[in-house]
C-alpha cells in the first residue's frame, strides 16, 4: 500500500452520552478508492463526520501526517478533507456555477480557479449546460454531480463521499463510479460511503464493512467479495 | 396636481422606508432574527449624524459614512459577542434578546441625548427644486437615491460578491455551509453589522426630514416589520418597493383622511399582508 493519507486508529465517537463508534481502525493511503460499506445504522456516517471534526471523538485521526482531533471543520477541511454530504446539502436556490463557487470559498489562486471550473465541467459536462440553472430545480443525478463538482472545487487531497448512491437510478449511479475513477486519475484519493454494496465494490481498491459501530471486516475488494460473511450480509450470495 | 405632489412626496418618503427595512430584512433573511432592536439602531445612526452635524460642523451628508461605518462596528460587536449566544434559537428567545436591547438602548440613549426633540438643519435644508410644477425637496431626494444606491449596493454585494453569495448560502443550507469552509460566527456578525450600518445610514437621513428622539426606535422597527414582510426578504429592490408602497399609501391616507391616520394604514397593511402573505413562506434569502 502507498503512503498513508488518512488514519484512524481505536477511534471511538457518539452523540453526547450515547456512543456509536467502537474502537475503529481505518487507513485510507494516498491515491486509492477505499469503500466503507455497511447497513443502515452501522455508522458510517458518524465516522465520517468524526473524520470532517463536526462531531468529538477520541483516538488516532491523522491526516496527511498532521493529527485532526483538535482541529475544528473548518481546519479540517481547509487542509484538504473535503466531504460530498448525504442527502447532497446543495444551496438550492443558487445556480449550479453559484454552488461550485462555494466550494471554492476558501480558495485564493484566482488562476487555479478557472483550471478547476474546466476539470469539473469536464467530468460533468450535464453541469456545464445547466449552469445558470438553480441547483434545487435538478434532477437528484444532476444535483449528485453538481454536489460533487462543488466539492472538487475545493480542490480536495481526501475526498469523502457520503452516500452517493442513495435514490439514483442504477444507470445514473455507473455514470458517478466511472467518474470517481477520472478524479481519482487526477490525484484525489476518495474514501467512498455506500449502502450499495456492488456499486461501491466496482471501483474501490480496498473495502472496510462496518456493524453497529466496528470494522468487521477489511481487505481488498477481492478478498471481501470472497468472504462468506460479506457475501451473505451484503452480496446476497 | 395636489395628488402628484402628494404622490411624489409618498414615493421619496418611501425609498428611505425602503432602507430602513433592508437591514432588518437581510438580517431576518440571513440569520432568522426579526431584530426588535433594528428601529433603536436607526434611532443612533440619526444621533451619531446629529452630533457630528452639531457638535463638529461635519456636514450630515459627509457624517453620513462616518455613522454607517460606526454602526457597522456596533452592529458587528453586539453579534459578535451577545446575539451569537442565542442566533438559530427559537424565535421567541430572539425575540425577547432584542426587545431587552431596544429597552436598554433607548433608555441610555434618553440619559445621553435628552429627551428633547433634535433636527439636522443644514443650510440648504428648505430647498427645494421644482420639475413639472411638482416642488422636490433636495434632501429627500438625495435620501431617495442614497437608499436606491445602497439597495443596488446590496445586491451586488449578495449576487456577485463572494460574502455576498456566503451570506445566501448559509441562510439557504448551514451545514453545507461550513462543510465548504464559512465560519458562521463570523459571517454572521458581518451579516449584522451591515444590518446596522444599514440602519445607521437610514436613521442620518431619517434625521435630515424629521425629529430624533430617543423613542422613535419602536414605530420605526415596526414600520421595518412591515415592509420587510411586503417587500420580501431575498431581493434588496423588493424591499425598496415595499417602502415606496407603505410611503405613498401613508402620504394617501394623509391626504384623504388626515395625517393622524397614517399609521393606521401602514400597521392595517400589515394585517392585510400577513393574511395574503404569511411570514414563515418569507424566508427565500
Amino acid at each position: 500500500m502507498s503512503e498513508t493519507l488518512l488514519r484512524i486508529e481505536k477511534l471511538s465517537a457518539g452523540y453526547g452520552p450515547v456512543p456509536v463508534l467502537f474502537d475503529v481502525d481505518l487507513t485510507v493511503g494516498r491515491g486509492e478508492i477505499v469503500a466503507l460499506v455497511g447497513s443502515n445504522g452501522a455508522g458510517k456516517t458518524t465516522l465520517l463526520r468524526a473524520v470532517s471534526r463536526v462531531i468529538k471523538a477520541e483516538g488516532t485521526l491523522e491526516f496527511d501526517g498532521a493529527d485532526l482531533l483538535p482541529l475544528p471543520p473548518e481546519a479540517a477541511f481547509m487542509r484538504g478533507l473535503v466531504q460530498v454530504p448525504e442527502g447532497r446539502q446543495l444551496f438550492g436556490k443558487m445556480t449550479v456555477e453559484e454552488n461550485l463557487r462555494m466550494g471554492a470559498f476558501r480558495r485564493k489562486d484566482k488562476s487555479g480557479l478557472n483550471e478547476s471550473f474546466e476539470r469539473v465541467y469536464e467530468l460533468f459536462p450535464r453541469l456545464k449546460e445547466r449552469r445558470r440553472q438553480l441547483a434545487g430545480n435538478m434532477s437528484g443525478g444532476e444535483q449528485q454531480m453538481c454536489a460533487m463538482g462543488r466539492a472538487l472545487m475545493a480542490a480536495p487531497k481526501l475526498l469523502l463521499i457520503d452516500e452517493m448512491s442513495l435514490g439514483l437510478a442504477p444507470v445514473v449511479v455507473d455514470q458517478l463510479l466511472e467518474v470517481l475513477t477520472d478524479i481519482r486519475s487526477q490525484g484525489v484519493t476518495v474514501l467512498l460511503v455506500e449502502q450499495d454494496v456492488f456499486a461501491a465494490f466496482s471501483v474501490a481498491d480496498r473495502g472496510y464493512v462496518m456493524e453497529t459501530g466496528r470494522v468487521v471486516g477489511e481487505g481488498s475488494i477481492a478478498e471481501l467479495q470472497n468472504d462468506p460473511a460479506v457475501r451473505e450480509a451484503y452480496l446476497g450470495a | 396636481m395636489l395628488l402628484a405632489q402628494i404622490l411624489t412626496n409618498g414615493v421619496l418618503l418611501g425609498g428611505l422606508y425602503g432602507l430602513m427595512a433592508l437591514g432588518m430584512a437581510l438580517v431576518w433573511g440571513v440569520l432568522n432574527i426579526v431584530n426588535l432592536a433594528h428601529g433603536a439602531m436607526i434611532m443612533l445612526g440619526g444621533y451619531a449624524v446629529y452630533y457630528l452635524f452639531a457638535g463638529l460642523g461635519v456636514d450630515p451628508f459627509l457624517a453620513l459614512p462616518i455613522a454607517t461605518l460606526g454602526m457597522f462596528v456596533f452592529g458587528y460587536l453586539l453579534q459578535r459577542f451577545v446575539l451569537n449566544l442565542v442566533v438559530r434559537s427559537a424565535m421567541l428567545n430572539t425575540l425577547l434578546i432584542t426587545f431587552g436591547l431596544n429597552v436598554v438602548i433607548t433608555y441610555l440613549a434618553q440619559l445621553a441625548f435628552s429627551a428633547d426633540f433634535r433636527t439636522i438643519n443644514p443650510g440648504y435644508a428648505g430647498s427645494n427644486i421644482a420639475v413639472f410644477g411638482i416642488t422636490v425637496p433636495l434632501v429627500n431626494f438625495a435620501a431617495f437615491a442614497i437608499a436606491i444606491v445602497l439597495a443596488g449596493a446590496i445586491w451586488l454585494l449578495l449576487n456577485k460578491m463572494p460574502l455576498g453569495r456566503a451570506i445566501r448560502a448559509t441562510s439557504q443550507n448551514l451545514i453545507a455551509a461550513r462543510l465548504y469552509g464559512v465560519n458562521p460566527r463570523q459571517l454572521y456578525a458581518v451579516t449584522f453589522g451591515i444590518g446596522a450600518a444599514l440602519a445607521g445610514a437610514a436613521g442620518g437621513l431619517y434625521g435630515t426630514i424629521a425629529h430624533l428622539t430617543p423613542y422613535i426606535g419602536a414605530s420605526l422597527t415596526a414600520k421595518s416589520f412591515v415592509i420587510a414582510i411586503i417587500g420580501g426578504l431575498s431581493n434588496p429592490f423588493g424591499v425598496i418597493l415595499g417602502g415606496i408602497f407603505v410611503g405613498v399609501a401613508e402620504s394617501l391616507t394623509a391626504l384623504y383622511f388626515g395625517p393622524t391616520y397614517s399609521d393606521v394604514i401602514s400597521f392595517g397593511l400589515l394585517v392585510v399582508v400577513l393574511i395574503v402573505r404569511p411570514a414563515r413562506a418569507l424566508r427565500t434569502a
